[in-house]
């Protein structure tokens, strides 16, 4: 099914960009990248080529897209940008003492 | 070797995405829908909560305590950036462009400001609601900053102010939580009597209260963190 | 329907909304606010106690409340249940102990760092109290994005490199987890805790198998089990100590509530052993617990020391955990209980006795036994009960661990534990020799004031007398803790209460 692949191939790119790239704010790009695969996942999966769950008055519409996914993602989406912000922060401070953006000053994402 | 590292960490992806593949590939394409709750939900929404829109009515009044803690997370990023970019001095970062754009921006503010507000109270009837309004709330702040130089938006709209908007609006959602338990039902119990018919701007008991109160916290939210992040990105006296 | 549930929640929550709103008028009524909420919130948890005491002694306390008047599934509802109030006691109790512990302590940002204590405190009880997966993430990314500034509190550069990789690692973690719910929600149509056990087992064997994967990965991620355990010890150790202790002590402990939670009512541990998971769970935490004594043994930093203690405590807990016996289940959560006692006793201890040392390694450590003796008391009892000896916790618990592994028969487990043990002492041991060792130097200069911060030496010393005294009587009398443990214990047996107490009405 496309949708899966789209979805694997999405994730995977920004998890290549999490563990290859040498700079954090590229990881950052990653982590997002990963987010918006699993949102553009569940969106494509629950639709069912229905309308748009507005409706005008209280009379039941049949063939309505699910609204419970699009109210979970924007949960998801505002919980993303915060967590963006603030590892965007900390890249700040951390580019203050080091002058640099590089991940491997870390001492490597894999040791301790 | 570092190459080496970087074909082996593409192999290893590729076989991780081949088996991730298969493995979904083998669930149903179809979602079973009778069973769920969204088929109650899609049912009865419009007569249980008054909402015309379904995603607000989920968010605002079936799932309104994720919208609780989903604005407390937006409070606490906003509190831990705070924390570690915190500072005494004003920041200055630029004057601000020139008189033309001046002039353009202070017309078109009004006119992004009831926009907003539009998309805040009619979050029941349209797409919409206080998370995306309070963006475009807090990006009028941050326009601000770079149309008219940050010292203007910072004088006019101080972090007291800022921080009272935040921390006002999250109390203000709780405080509409507890009149739930106040009228005889539960925590966050939607309103049902502020009511004056179907399509009308109040009409969806407590929801249109909880969208513009969330809004105003989003916009300050925002608005806090962009001015936190933006010290030192310019040389102070500089003009743009 | 219980309020006071909610009220548990909102109070702490309320708290952190209204500390920037009061720091603007006055800092002095901050400290009364943050004080009076805690109490506040105390008094709450002990009147359910007391208004519920005779179904607790029974094991059959049960009470839920329908946000928003919506019944399950289709609103999000809280439960309490045996398993659910004895986290709820211990993390409240703890959580008192850090605000007070913080009083006096946290030099700079003060308000700040209330605000995100509290929040952490309303996350962590929101986690406990929650019977809606998607509310669990939720709450989930609230206690990392609250925690991870704090890991940064100190601001310097080891504090922002524990906490960047702390971030990334927990939003990965909460990834996998949200991939599980998306799974959930696609295949049954639901969130709701009972809802998803009822229908769990309609599923066919692959995507059981595929959901348990996701969560599984996500918690290990979060916990820091054996593959993903890279940086636990960092962001443990870079904080303040208060701080250290609230991670090393008492989030850790919700991550393995979620364990439980997701793998004993939710998920059902029968699927976990059909896919034969569980067998990996086992090594995976034995192998934890192994490397988390070496690298201890190995680590001459004493604030690293105790993290990677954590890590290698915490795999025992897991390890024993997947023998899904009720003894197994009791000694796991007796450990967990005696854990947290002796973790934050550990790491408030030696916060305080850091301030007199140039440093955290080994050498710097000479002699300061000398300087508070009575504290250093309380380290050694502390220690000992993570050794396991005898009249503290960790031996009860540590007992009921290795009886649990030698009725089911895996002996090399119960090794593995004994000879875990062993190195601890060793490890330990040498921290206190050298504590006691006379310098030669004069101690003057030595025992300067190295950190600007300031301790009250008063409340700290009974803090680490008081968390003393607790390990040992706990140690003695820990048939009075196993009373909410068994009860909790038997919940866990027999996953169709929770199911049939929910969703019946």
């Amino acid at each position: 099914m496309i949708n899966n692949f789209v979805f694997v191939a999405l994730f995977l790119l920004g998890f290549y960009a999490i563990l290859v790239k040498k700079n954090l704010i590229k990881m950052v790009i990653g982590l997002n990248i990963m987010e918006g695969a699993i949102f553009y996942w569940f969106i494509t999966l629950t639709d069912r080529g229905g309308l748009i769950p507005i409706v005008k008055s209280s009379q039941v519409v049949n063939n309505l897209n699910d609204p419970i996914p699009q109210a979970l993602i924007l949960t998801g989406i505002v919980i993303g940008a915060s967590t963006s912000a603030f590892l965007l922060t900390l890249i700040i401070e951390l580019n203050k003492f080091t002058n640099s953006t590089n991940p491997d000053q870390l001492g490597g994402m894999l040791e301790d | 070797m570092s190459k080496t590292k970087h074909v082996i960490t593409v192999i290893v992806l590729s076989l991780l995405g081949i088996t991730m593949l298969i493995a979904l590939n083998k669930i149903p394409n179809q979602f079973e829908y009778a069973n769920s709750i969204s088929q109650h939900i899609v049912n009865n929404a419009v007569k249980e909560t008054g909402s015309l829109n379904f995603v607000t009515a989920i968010l605002y009044d079936y799932r309104a305590y994720d919208s609780l803690g989903e604005s407390t997370i937006i409070f606490g990023a906003v509190s831990g950036i705070v924390l570690l970019l915190s500072r005494k001095t004003l920041p200055v970062s630029s004057h601000g462009l020139s008189f033309i754009v001046k002039r353009t921006f202070g017309m078109l503010t009004p006119f992004i400001f009831l926009f907003s507000i539009y998309i805040i109270t009619h979050g029941h009837l349209s797409p919409g609601g206080g998370f995306q309004g309070g963006v475009i709330l807090g990006a009028i702040s941050i326009i601000f900053s770079i149309v008219y130089g940050s010292e203007f938006d910072y004088k006019r709209y101080t972090p007291t102010t800022k921080t009272l908007l935040e921390t006002g609006g999250a109390l203000l959602f709780i405080g509409l939580g507890f009149l739930g338990i106040f009228f005889g039902g539960n925590f966050l119990m939607n309103l049902r009597f502020l009511n004056m018919g179907e399509g009308s701007l109040i009409s969806a008991g407590s929801i249109p209260f909880i969208n513009t109160v969330i809004g105003f916290k989003i916009g300050a939210g925002l608005a806090i963190i962009f001015y936190s992040m933006i010290q030192k990105t310019f040389k102070e006296g500089v003009d743009l | 329907m219980s309020t006071s549930l909610i009220l548990l929640i909102i109070i702490p929550l309320a708290t952190a909304f209204a500390i920037p709103f009061v720091d603007i008028f006055s800092n002095k009524a901050r400290k009364y606010l943050v004080v009076f909420t805690t109490f506040l919130e105390l008094f709450i948890l002990v009147t359910i106690i007391f208004n519920n005491y005779s179904s607790i002694l029974n094991g059959t306390l049960f009470l839920k409340y329908y946000m928003g008047n919506w019944i399950p599934p289709i609103g999000i509802t809280l439960v309490m249940d045996m398993l659910s109030i004895f986290f709820s006691t211990m993390i409240t109790f703890a959580m008192v102990f850090i605000v007070i512990y913080s009083i006096g302590f946290i030099g700079h940002h003060e308000g700040k760092y209330y605000v995100l204590l509290f929040l952490i405190w309303a996350a962590m009880q929101g986690i406990i109290l929650t019977g809606d997966i998607f509310n669990l993430d939720v709450f989930l990314e609230l206690l990392l994005i609250t925690s991870a500034p704090l890991v940064a509190f100190k601001r310097n550069r080891e504090g922002t490199e524990a906490a960047i990789k702390y971030m990334f690692y927990g939003t990965i973690g909460g990834l996998f987890v949200f991939i599980g719910v998306v799974l959930v929600y696609f295949n049954l149509g639901t969130l709701n805790f009972a809802h998803i056990s009822q229908n769990f087992n309609s599923l066919s064997f692959f995507i059981k198998k595929m959901i348990s994967i996701f969560f599984l990965l996500g918690i290990f991620i979060k916990l820091g089990i054996f593959p993903f355990h890279f940086w636990l010890s960092k962001a443990h150790s870079a904080c303040p100590s208060s701080i250290s202790a609230l991670l090393s002590g008492v989030i850790v402990k919700v991550y393995i509530y979620v364990f439980i939670r997701l793998f004993w009512n939710v998920i059902g541990f029968e699927v976990l052993i059909e896919n034969g998971l569980d067998k990996v769970i086992l090594i995976a935490a034995l192998i934890s617990s192994i490397i988390g004594h070496i690298m201890a043994l190995n680590e001459d930093d004493i604030k690293k020391m105790l993290a990677y203690s954590t890590v290698a405590n915490l795999g025992m807990i897991i390890s024993v955990l997947t023998l899904n016996t009720k003894l197994a289940i009791i000694a796991a959560l007796l450990h967990v209980f005696g854990h947290l006692l002796m973790k934050i006793s550990l790491f408030t201890t030696t916060g305080y006795l850091l301030q007199f040392t140039p440093g955290h390694k080994l050498e710097d450590l000479k002699g300061v036994a000398y300087k508070n003796k009575l504290l250093f008391i309380g380290f050694i009892v502390a220690a000992g009960g993570m050794i396991g000896l005898p009249p503290m916790i960790g031996f009860s618990s540590k007992w009921y661990i290795l009886r649990a592994f030698i009725n089911q028969n895996i002996h090399w487990g119960s090794i593995i534990i004994i000879v875990g043990s062993v190195i601890a002492f060793v490890y330990y041991i040498r921290f206190i020799i050298y504590g006691f060792k006379k310098i030669s130097i004069g101690p003057p200069e030595k025992f300067r004031l190295i950190l600007s911060v300031f301790y009250r030496e008063r409340v700290v010393t009974d803090i680490a007398i008081f968390f003393a005294v607790a390990i040992i009587i706990a140690g003695i009398f820990y048939k009075i803790a196993l009373i909410p443990i068994n009860g909790a214990a038997e919940m866990l047996q027999n996953p169709y209460i929770y199911v049939e107490t929910i969703l019946g009405g």
